[in-house]
């Protein structure tokens, strides 16, 4: 077996024209298979983040039936007992509370309907997109003098006919005797997300502020959440659901949160699979073909070896052998070429969606993703298929008489 | 729900608000400058031009939009400092339509369908009616004396007009830069107010005209107001009718007086 | 003459020929498929969901869709919509008002969106009525019914039969106040809308709002979504109107035509590597074919044969074969596709639901460059790739060749 092994390595390594051929065209199959793989975890990535991390998060927490009802007095119970909680998990990595109302935002000459998000200036970053779209001014501070600090959207502030560092008032109904309220607020920064939800919609002043404004003190509407594994947003049997849905409050994930992304999601997953198992057989048919050509080449020499007296399996044990060989090192070719090509994809990132909206801060990047089952699973499968392949040939060699296979030609 | 609007000063001018009794006629104006005493008794007069304990008035207004335009009558009556009651008497579409507020807690009659709709906070800042005043401006205002600074301001191209400017104190939920005042030294009577956001510009001017005499009260009878920024955007006020501590009823300030009126 | 060299050298070297057709026929075939596969599958969510409520064109008073308002109408709608129908590749279309207001049951009182429809043209349109789960549609006169969205309808505690007062301020500054009954409980699978929306007969949003013969928004719905640039432009000629905007549902539905693209776009980059791996199969065949020849080439040459003509004909089988494969993926790739966009293929697990359209098979698509464009690869490869062994056949000095084994 050592000595057939030998020859068939011999063999293979003997016409390195034709195994180095042979070899990058399978292993060019490898690694478009690995790409393609990366790529498409990538985009999937991509579409979870760009939604996830604009605003939602991974996950949340708020008491059950605020998010339907926007009850101002609907805050999460067991606050800030639960906030604290949560960032001891080891599964969360960030999470930052907020509080929500309905308000309406006046300006010299007009006013707009507004909602109202009352951030953690220091814990809020991770979570939304807003710090990295300011265009003018700056985010939110902690200290005493920027309480007063009002973030608002480019657009919003078009429309109020305002400009950095303006004075607004901000009208909402305080909870529980649903007063009105009004407070002062300068604008201290202007940002731009490309979405008109946040950019025409949403204004941000400092948690302590809101809190003090509309009598929730210490108290807060939403936890929203990141993980240390972005797959964790959407795997329904994590621990961590059931541990914070009690109480009174809800945890649900962003499969929940926006349902119509998670079916995007699992249409785009759906679409790019079928093309995956297209590019499996365009794959498999290189290998058959490659593996073939290379072996029906060699007929003569089979038949010569058959003549000499080989017998019929030993033969067709050389050619698997030989196509094992081959296979060897097709895969190393070819994880070497995915890794390499994959890998200068991952450092640079794909940028395939165009900037639409002039002037956004940030760009949609896509980072194919490796995985070790990439360079595992996928170059046995392609061993294995070639080595499975290559059982034809052995078995028409095995069994055709040596005369027969000297006199054949392609 | 609606529309433009806007604040405070105008709300408080319509409805009466303040338990301060009303002063009576101002003293004798003075040629030259004012000191700031003098500024603060003038101020003090406007705040309280319009107010009493209690109210009764019959009121036109006129609204001008780009798109349409429409002339409202209605009865309104107030008493201290939150309660307040209003009643559409014209056009026949509005006619019998009623508001009534109590402290914060506001609620709209519409006889059409005989149905009494709570006002959500959220539509509190909305425009009351489809008019340029807010339902907060029935709600909240503002005092000059208590939440302005004032000063002189010295360009007097009119010797028997004062001109005083109004800058709201640090903190205070106005989105003014400043407002000037212009006051007729005789009687102590506005004729415009002008208001500028932070960085100079005219926002909207307030027109007062056709003064007349209301329970004992010199005042203008007629007030315009105008945002500079829209075109086309006109609001008019008439006092066709103004009482005084008119010993208003505590049943006028009921849910079921906002029914009664058809 | 060439020709029938090449096709007789074709014929000749039967398991090679086979093995290379194979290649670029396979190759063919299964890139024509995912061609036919990707633009089905995304024509197909494309027009389910903006079928679903949006429609795949938009006509609005201009202005509108940057900054709506009331009083940005479409006047006298029926005469615009009579225009529209006449236009080629329109299937239906549907008028809208829009306005917001105040809801009203008891004491509970919610923000709404009241949006007047014509409840015949919008089944029509977008098969509206399947989307009333309780009670019935409205009816095609106006009746001062009402269908709630189905989340409003539990916000304000509200059922079928129960009577809703609006509040709003109409077109002309009055107040617009009335009572309607409701018909029936929507579901239209978009959360905010089932929130906010309260839909009344167009003629009854009329009276309410003052709107006579007005409307804000007309949808149209294509018989092609192929087609929707080309519709739109005719409507855009049609009603010769400036002051109409006329907007495909790549400008109205912005931030779902971007995630579409997106992704598309994605599913393209893996159509290139296939490509690609189609290309390296041809290319890796017809390399070894040539390669293996050499001693073939050299007997040639040696026997006479002009470098030109030997340069022709190994250029001419590799074209035939190419030919051959290609017209028979043409078939069998036109077969697999005609059926699959009939059929479509099953989504495995439970339906699928997007925008509210439930899916449960994704269909493909039969096109001119499901066609040409897999042809052109699988041609252009093998052509290009048999260039440069063809030319060292072609120029080899036979006695060098000849001794290569």
């Amino acid at each position: 077996m050592w000595l057939y092994m030998k020859l068939a390595w011999r063999n293979v390594l003997r016409n390195k024209r034709r195994t180095l051929i042979a070899g990058i065209a399978v292993g060019i199959g490898l690694a478009s298979l690995i790409f393609v793989d990366a790529l498409v975890l990538g985009m999937n990535d991509n579409l979870v983040r760009s939604a996830t991390s604009s605003f939602m998060g991974e996950g949340q927490i708020a008491r059950a039936g605020f998010r339907r009802s926007l009850d101002i007095d609907l805050t999460i119970n067991g606050f800030p007992a639960v906030l604290d909680s949560v960032r001891t998990e080891p599964v969360v990595r960030y999470a930052a509370p907020r509080i929500l109302a309905m308000a309406t935002m006046t300006s010299p000459s007009d006013v707009e309907a507004v909602s109202l998000v009352g951030i953690d200036p220091s814990a809020e970053p991770p979570l939304s997109l807003v710090d990295e779209a300011i265009v003018q001014g700056a985010y939110l501070g902690t200290g005493d003098g920027d309480a007063n600090g009002v973030l608002i959207g480019k657009k919003l502030a078009g429309l109020l006919s305002i400009e950095l560092g303006d004075r607004v008032v901000l009208t909402a109904a305080r909870a529980g005797t649903g007063e009105l309220v009004q407070d002062l607020f300068r604008v201290s920064g202007l940002f731009e997300t490309g979405t008109d939800e946040m950019d025409k919609g949403m204004v941000f002043i400092p948690l302590s502020t809101a809190g003090e404004m509309l009598g929730l003190t210490g108290r807060a509407h939403e936890i929203a959440i990141r993980f240390v594994d972005s797959d964790m947003g959407a795997d329904a049997g994590l621990p961590f659901w059931k541990k914070y849905n009690r109480d009174g409050n809800e945890a649900v994930g962003w499969t929940e949160l926006m349902p119509e992304l998670a079916q995007a999601i699992r249409m785009s997953r759906w679409s790019t699979a079928i093309i995956g198992v297209v590019l499996f057989g365009v794959v498999a048919l290189g290998i058959v073909n490659t593996l073939f050509m290379s072996l029906y080449e060699r007929m003569f020499e089979f038949g010569v070896l058959r003549a000499v007296g080989t017998r019929p399996f030993a033969v067709g044990r050389l050619i698997v052998l030989e196509a094992g060989a081959l296979a060897a090192i097709s895969i190393v070719l070819g994880a070497a070429l995915g890794l390499a090509v994959t890998g200068i994809f991952v450092y640079r990132g794909i940028d395939y969606s165009g900037i639409e909206y002039a002037g956004v801060v940030f760009r949609d990047l896509l980072y194919p993703r490796l995985e070790p089952y990439q360079f595992v699973v996928f170059p046995l499968c392609v061993f294995l298929f070639t080595v499975l392949v290559g059982l034809y040939p052995a078995w028409y060699a095995a069994r055709i008489g040596p005369a027969q296979a000297m006199r054949k030609s392609m | 729900m609606i529309i433009d609007l806007r604040t405070a000063r105008i709300g408080a001018v319509l409805i009466a608000l303040l338990a301060s009794p009303a002063t009576g006629q101002a003293p004798q104006a003075r040629p030259d400058t004012l000191t700031h005493d003098e500024i603060k008794r003038i101020v003090r007069h406007l705040d309280d031009l319009y107010r009493s304990t209690s109210s009764y008035s019959v009121v036109e207004m006129q609204i001008v939009t780009p798109n349409w335009s429409r002339t409202l009558t209605m009865d309104a009556w107030t008493h201290g400092l939150d309660r307040m009651f209003i009643r559409i008497t014209g056009p026949k579409k509005e006619e019998g339509v009623a508001t009534l507020r109590i402290g914060s807690e506001m609620w709209n009659y519409l006889p059409r369908t005989d149905k009494i709709i709570k006002v959500p906070p959220s539509m509190m800042m909305s425009s009351w009616m489809g008019s340029d005043f807010t339902n907060d401006d029935l709600v909240k205002e503002f005092t000059l004396i208590d939440d302005y600074t004032f000063s002189e301001d010295a360009d007097s191209s009119d010797a028997s007009v004062v001109r005083i400017r109004c800058v709201p104190k640090p903190g205070t939920p106005i989105v003014w830069g400043s407002v000037v005042i212009a006051v007729r030294r005789t009687g102590d009577i506005p004729v415009w107010e002008r208001y500028y956001d932070e960085h100079g510009r005219l926002m909207r001017v307030l027109t007062y005209g056709d003064v007349r005499e209301f329970g004992g009260r010199r005042l203008p009878s007629t007030l315009t107001m105008a945002p500079e920024n829209k075109e086309g955007h006109r609001t008019v006020i008439r006092y066709l009718q103004l009482e005084f501590d008119a010993g208003v009823k505590d049943e006028v300030f009921s849910l079921r007086n906002l029914r009664s009126g058809r | 003459m060439l020709l029938r060299i090449a096709i007789r050298n074709v014929f000749r070297m039967k398991r090679r020929s086979i093995l290379t057709m194979l290649t670029m026929f396979g190759g063919f075939t299964l890139a024509a498929f995912s061609i036919g596969w990707i633009d089905g599958s995304y024509s197909h969510v494309i027009d389910a969901f903006t079928r679903n409520r949006l429609g795949h064109i938009q006509v609005h008073r201009k202005g509108y869709l940057d900054k709506p308002s009331i009083y940005k109408t479409i006047d006298r709608y029926d005469a615009v919509g009579k225009t529209i129908s006449g236009v080629r590749g329109v299937a239906a279309w549907a008028p809208r008002t829009y306005a917001a207001g105040l809801a009203s049951v008891g004491d509970r009182t919610a923000t709404v969106e009241i949006v007047g429809i014509d409840p015949v043209l919008e089944d029509k349109t977008t098969r509206f009525d399947g989307k009333v789960a309780a009670g019935h549609p409205l009816p095609p006169q106006a009746a001062h019914e009402t269908i709630l969205g189905k989340t409003l309808s539990e916000l304000l505690s509200v059922g079928v039969g129960d009577s809703v007062v609006v509040v709003s301020q109409a077109a002309d500054g009055s107040i617009a106040n009335d009572r309607y009954i409701v018909a029936g409980i929507a579901s239209s699978g978009d959360p905010e809308t089932d929130r906010v929306a309260m839909y009344l007969h167009i003629r009854d949003a009329q009276d309410l709002f003052v709107l006579p013969g007005k409307a804000h928004e007309i949808a149209v719905v294509v018989h092609n979504i192929g087609d929707v640039d080309r519709v739109a432009a005719s409507i855009r000629s049609a009603l010769g109107d400036p002051d109409l905007a006329v907007a495909t549902w790549e400008e109205f539905a912005r931030s779902f035509y971007r995630a579409m693209r997106a992704d598309r776009e994605g599913a393209w980059i893996m159509l290139f590597v296939v490509a690609l791996v189609v290309a390296v199969g041809v290319l890796n065949t017809v390399l070894m074919t040539v390669l293996e020849r050499r001693r073939e080439y050299g007997l040639m040459r040696a026997l006479g044969t002009r470098p030109a003509r030997l340069f022709g004909m190994v250029l001419l089988e590799v074209l035939v074969l190419a030919v051959v494969s290609i017209a028979l993926g043409c078939g069998t790739a036109y077969i697999i596709n005609h059926a699959l966009s009939i059929h479509g293929v099953p989504l495995p697990g439970d339906s699928l639901s997007y925008g509210g359209v439930q899916f449960d098979r994704m269909y493909t698509e039969v096109n001119s460059r499901s066609f040409y464009i897999p042809a052109l690869c699988v041609l252009a490869t093998a052509l290009l790739v048999s260039m440069l062994p063809a030319l060292r056949a072609a120029h080899s000095a036979p006695a060098r060749t000849m001794k290569i084994h």
